[in-house]
């Protein structure tokens, strides 16, 4: 957590590079997620200005095979913008969500135009929008009659889990009173990790029935009664590994 | 650029009417992330022209773990409780309580460009909503002609880290209404000096004035509220109603003029005018009034103590007889008033009779009451003498009841009282009827009586008496520090050792009631 808060330098060798910024419809756009990288997306056509001062064109044509089945326009044009009285740069990160944490920043480029990727208006485009505008105003929820009752929950003699949980009892056996100097090793042990633990914990980790392994705790721990380490043990002072500035209660 | 190359390479070949580029889709990564970093144009950053610029993610994690009640807990070793996470997390599922983890990378940015001091640092922040119905793409050039298109995952915006202290929104309104504003030195010390002027000026209208005014100072609820005598009010009283419209045009007429003055000042003042300067300025006024009131009263005090030298016995006993004096006049007045009505003068008297008349029954009842009752009786006594310190200075000017009887206009059902009540018996205990008393009689009572009445106002020029002590210590429990501060602001022109002396002789003797709360001492007395 603390290396994601690493400063990075920035990569700026590519921070001279004009990029475009397009703005493009949702629709394209979830097309494109589903493809794989470095297929073709389309076809950029640029036509010249006709006179001098007249804005140049540039068109978007999709491939057949995108629009086949569905019915996405085909043809778009770019509007082209300037950037205005902002200064927009590309930043990549390349390497992230991944574990070893080997990010690189760069800047890639500086956008120095922008461009609006707009279908042109047509049958398709009209077929999209209608289309659109019925899913949008499509109920969420509709009332169905049903013939007979719905069961969706069968009554089970046995769940699955409540098997398993007895199978692993019975391999276990009762708890049997192990050897004190055993017991007493374990739970220093335990006792090293933490300082506070709770009955039923050391239950799991000693393997002493309850009985047992109580007497054995109130020779060596003190019983919490009060709020902050409540209903836990701990060691008494005179055990402990750690110097007893820690003893707030 | 890309449109560029385009054009030259259309240049290059036949010319033809358009050329045509493939566009692929970039060969990035899942892991592979673009985004877009928004600059404002003035802050002139330039990725071409820096060489050193470093780019992190915000460390928010601390303020994350106290946004969600994350408490710093010892996993390991000492203070460590087993298995302490796994529970609270079963208990938070328990409960519905999906916590999300904190991500690094949904931080904002923080770049630094350079290094040392002159590095610049800017705080870039996630822009959301952008991507919300369309999507972005960046389209690149490959060597070979073809586009690349990458698309956009965030949009940033970078600002500036601001270290210093900046106007908030309030400071930046106030520095705005100050724009604009030159100070001209020499504007202000001309403006100094015609106000210097002016206030000479003023001073004489407002003691003129004060005799017009005073209606104001009828609102007082209860004239406990001043040690000063509220005489000076009942004297113009009189004067209005004698002089009646002709006094208040002038009156008018001068406040009118002084706002002309000043208005003339402020034309060559140093600031424009704006709205609402006004708007003080009608306060001013309003306070100045006011307080030279206050303070013509006081002098008038200070003239009149002067005059006769209260300190001194002689001074009292002086003041007692005019008292005295003074209200066998009323009294006379009422004499004449019920034989004869002739006397135009007055007219404002009559009034005031028909007034008391009214309130006699229950003038009379309060005196029943008020008879064991010392202490009323010398509240009341003493409201007798402080209006007659303001009369007898009336009385020794004009010689004529028209004054006392307009005082009793004002102040006619205590008059009333005062003069049935018991006090008066007992300050003149030899006097007959009222009806019957002659003003010599009552002068040599009154200084058989003067020396009892010392005893019981030490030292009543200034102001500190018993009775007002009783007063202030009936009214609310009281630290000694408060009363002597009471006084203080009544007579400022006394020394703390004097006046303390004065009031723990006083408090000595009128033995209040005392309690202790949050360490002071408080006297109170209760109202008899």
């Amino acid at each position: 957590m603390e290396k994601a808060h690493d400063p990075k330098d920035l990569d700026l060798t590519a921070s001279g590079r004009g990029v475009w910024l397009v703005k493009v419809p949702k629709y394209l756009s979830e097309k494109w997620s589903n493809t794989r990288g470095g297929s073709e997306l389309g076809r950029l056509k640029i036509s010249r200005p006709k006179f001098v001062g007249a804005k140049q064109e540039v068109l978007f044509t999709l491939p057949e095979a995108t629009v086949a089945g569905d019915s996405i326009p085909r043809d778009h044009k770019f509007a082209i913008t300037k950037i205005g009285n902002q200064n927009l740069s590309v930043l990549s990160e390349t390497g992230t969500n991944t574990e070893d944490s080997t990010t690189t920043v760069a800047i890639t480029g500086k956008v120095i135009q922008r461009a609006e990727c707009r279908p042109i208006a047509g049958d398709r485009y009209m077929e999209l929008k209608k289309k659109a505008l019925e899913m949008s105003n499509k109920p969420q929820m509709e009332v169905k009659v049903l013939d007979k009752a719905v069961v969706n929950y069968k009554p089970k003699a046995n769940h699955a889990f409540n098997r398993e949980w007895d199978l692993k009892k019975k391999e276990e056996g009762k708890r049997s009173r192990t050897d004190k100097d055993k017991v007493l090793e374990m739970l220093y042990n335990a006792f090293e990790k933490h300082q506070y633990y709770n009955v039923k914990d050391l239950v799991t980790i000693t393997k002493q029935p309850i009985t047992w392994l109580k007497e054995i705790l109130k020779e060596i721990c003190n019983y919490n009664m009060r709020a902050p380490h409540k209903n836990m043990w701990e060691l008494k002072p005179e055990y402990r590994h750690y110097t007893a500035k820690e003893d707030d209660t | 650029m890309a449109s560029q190359q385009a054009a030259a390479t259309a240049g290059s070949s036949s010319n033809p009417p358009a050329q045509e580029f493939i566009v692929r889709l970039g060969r990035e990564t899942k892991s592979d992330k673009f985004s877009v970093l928004k600059f404002a144009e003035n802050l002139k950053v330039d990725f071409t022209k820096t060489s050193n610029v470093k780019l992190e993610r915000q460390n928010n994690f601390r303020e994350f773990k106290q946004a969600n009640d994350m408490e710093a807990m010892p996993k390991f070793g000492a203070g460590s409780e087993y298995g302490r996470e796994q529970k609270d997390e079963a208990r938070r599922r328990k409960y519905g309580i999906i916590r999300k983890k904190y991500n690094p990378d949904a931080q904002p940015w923080l770049l630094k460009n350079g290094s040392g001091k002159t590095a610049k640092k800017y705080k870039g922040s996630r822009e959301g909503g952008i991507s919300d119905n369309a999507s972005y793409y960046i389209f690149t050039q490959c060597p070979d002609g073809a586009f690349e298109a990458h698309p956009v995952d965030e949009w940033y915006n970078f600002t500036p880290i601001i270290k210093y202290k900046y106007l908030d929104a309030d400071e930046a309104e106030e520095a705005f209404n100050k724009r604009d504003k030159t100070l001209n030195y020499f504007n202000i010390m001309l403006k100094k000096r015609l106000k210097d002027d002016d206030g000479a000026d003023e001073a004489d209208e407002e003691e003129k004035k004060m005799k017009g005014k005073g209606k104001k100072s009828d609102f007082c609820l209860t004239d406990l509220d001043d040690g000063v005598p509220l005489s000076g009010d009942d004297l113009d009283m009189d004067d209005s109603d004698d002089e009646g419209a002709p006094k208040s045009k002038d009156k008018k007429k001068k406040i009118k003029a002084r706002k002309n003055a000043k208005h003339t000042a402020d034309d060559e003042a140093v600031e424009e005018s704006d709205e609402g300067d006004f708007d003080e300025r009608e306060v001013d006024y309003m306070t100045s009034g006011s307080s030279s009131d206050e303070d013509d009263l006081k002098e008038e005090d200070k003239k009149k103590y002067d005059e006769t030298g209260v300190v001194d016995e002689d001074g009292l006993r002086k003041l007692n007889e005019s008292d005295e004096s003074e209200e066998e006049e009323e009294e006379k007045d009422k004499d004449n008033d019920e034989d004869n009505e002739k006397d135009e003068s007055e007219k404002g008297e009559k009034k005031s009779d028909k007034k008391a008349s009214d309130t006699e029954s229950s003038g009379s009842s309060s005196d029943s009451e008020s008879e064991p009752e010392s202490g009323f009786a010398k509240a009341l006594f003493m409201q007798n003498r402080k209006k007659k310190s303001g009369g007898s200075k009336e009385s020794s000017r004009s010689n004529t009841p028209v004054p006392s009887a307009d005082n009793e206009d004002k102040k006619g059902k205590k008059r009333k009282a005062g003069r049935d009540s018991p006090v008066t018996k007992k300050a003149r205990p030899s006097t007959p009827t009222p009806t019957s008393t002659v003003a010599t009689s009552a002068i040599t009572t009154a200084a058989t009586t003067v020396p009892s009445k010392i005893s019981t106002t030490p030292t009543p020029s200034d102001g500190i008496s018993e009775e007002a002590v009783r007063r202030y210590l009936m009214r609310k429990p009281m630290t000694v520090v408060d009363l002597v501060k009471k006084f203080k602001s009544k007579n400022p022109g006394l020394n703390n050792d004097d006046m303390g002396k004065a009031i723990v002789q006083i408090l000595k003797k009128v033995n209040p009631e005392k309690s202790k709360h949050q360490g002071k001492l408080y006297l109170s007395l209760k109202a008899t």
